[in-house]
């Protein structure tokens, strides 16, 4: 069995046209590309189409990507930017929900600890608020919070300098605060 | 991290996000696949260049094409004493640098830049424009709107060598001596902004869009960079 293929190795192969190189990238980056996707457009068929596309688009303009930058920001930089555009396109303001009770999140044995925190109530509290946030705000909160990007990777995935990502999160959670207090 | 924040981290775990898709055969294929249009459009420029070369290799033809011919939002012109400029930055001129919605809304042009974006834009009416590197190198690319919003103006020297382009509708390269460049809005008024110098040159048209990419690269970099741009 070979060893592990390092990123670099992998993105230095598809830049000279190996496409299974590329595949493997897509595999290992297809979960997170999907839920940013989803956050932002909001259903799961314009997810799946925005995250396809973004990975077609990000192969054809490999040839940009600089040479031992980090592949997942950039990725969700294009990723972000298909999924804003659909959700323009629609023009449709999308709102996140819960699973329905009875489901365990999915390869949960148990409700984590943090999980087992929020009261039913707290819960539908709070995402009420997440979903009154401005568009703006809330995206950084779902992105941050929800897909579980660091706010360097926010700041690079929505083309935002990393100050306006601080601000705009720290107002989205002074309004959350509120709800949840 | 605060309660808050645990909370907030405790709520995305239990929302309704559907299992991912495995996208790895689609996007296989879609990277696989060669447009079938491509062919055709390989074949109308291939008719288009040669067109293009008979017109160059007859004199009168030449003289008529040379000192005058537009491309989408772009005006090509040859003259004989270049106007006195100077070597400037590639976005000189062009204002300062916006974010992104802040100069799709001054230009009035949705930028088409496929692919990771910068964060700084430039804006003009009718023209969006933005620093990208490629194979190290900085491009400037200007995005243009309709043929009438922005007009672009270039002087030519005769050591400049205008050549035809496959890409897009229609594309031109120009490369080798300098030509002076310069930004003119035509929205009402007549303005022009900063004249300077510029280096190798890729236009092209697409739907009702003009591309334009210049830097030090050279004509193959220059159309693998443009064919990036619009996909």
């Amino acid at each position: 069995m070979g060893r592990p293929l390092d990123e670099s190795d992998l993105i230095g192969r598809a830049k000279r046209g190996d496409n299974h190189a590329y595949e493997e990238l897509v595999y290992a980056h297809q979960g997170i590309a999907f839920r940013t996707a989803y956050v932002i457009a909001g259903n799961a068929a314009d997810a799946e189409d925005a995250a396809q596309d973004a990975f077609v688009k990000a192969w054809r303009a490999l040839g940009r990507f600089r040479e031992g930058a980090p592949f997942r920001p950039w990725l969700l930089q294009i990723v972000a930017n298909e999924a804003r555009n659909r959700r323009r396109s629609t023009g449709r303001r999308t709102h996140l929900a819960l699973r329905a009770a009875a489901e365990q999140p999915s390869g949960d044995a148990a409700p984590s600890p943090e999980a087992s925190l929020l009261s039913a109530e707290v819960r539908d509290a709070l995402l009420a608020a997440v979903n009154e946030l401005p568009e703006d705000q809330r995206t950084v909160i779902a992105l941050r919070f929800f897909v579980g990007l660091s706010e360097h990777e926010v700041a690079e995935a929505l083309s935002l300098p990393e100050g306006t990502v601080k601000s705009r999160s720290a107002r989205a959670l002074e309004r959350l605060r509120e709800s949840y207090d | 991290m605060t309660e808050l924040e645990r909370a907030l981290v405790a709520l995305g775990r239990r929302l309704d996000i559907p299992p991912e898709p495995d996208l790895r055969s689609r996007v296989r294929e879609r990277i696989e696949r060669r447009p079938r249009y491509r062919r055709a459009v390989v074949l109308a420029l291939a008719v288009l260049v040669v067109a293009f070369g008979i017109a160059l290799a007859v004199p009168p033809a030449r003289s008529a094409i040379l000192r005058f011919f537009h491309i989408g939002a772009v005006t090509i012109e040859r003259v004989e004493t270049l106007p006195a400029v100077r070597e400037r930055s590639l976005a000189a001129g062009l204002g300062p640098p916006l974010p992104l919605r802040e100069a799709e809304a001054r230009s009035g042009v949705p930028l088409v830049l496929a692919g990771s974006r910068p964060q700084r834009f430039y804006a003009q009416p009718g023209l969006i424009a933005t620093l990208l590197r490629y194979e190290g190198k900085p491009v400037l690319l200007a995005e243009l709107q309709g043929n009438q919003t922005g007009l672009v103006k270039k002087f030519a020297t005769p050591t400049t060598r205008i050549e035809p382009a496959a890409i897009g509708s229609f594309g031109v390269w120009l490369e080798g001596g300098k030509h002076v460049l310069i930004w003119i809005a035509a929205s009402g008024e007549i303005r022009q902004v900063e004249p300077r110098l510029a280096g190798n040159v890729l236009i092209w048209t697409e739907g009702n869009r003009t591309y334009r990419l210049e830097g030090a690269l050279n004509k193959g970099q220059m159309l693998e960079l443009g064919q990036q741009i619009t996909r």
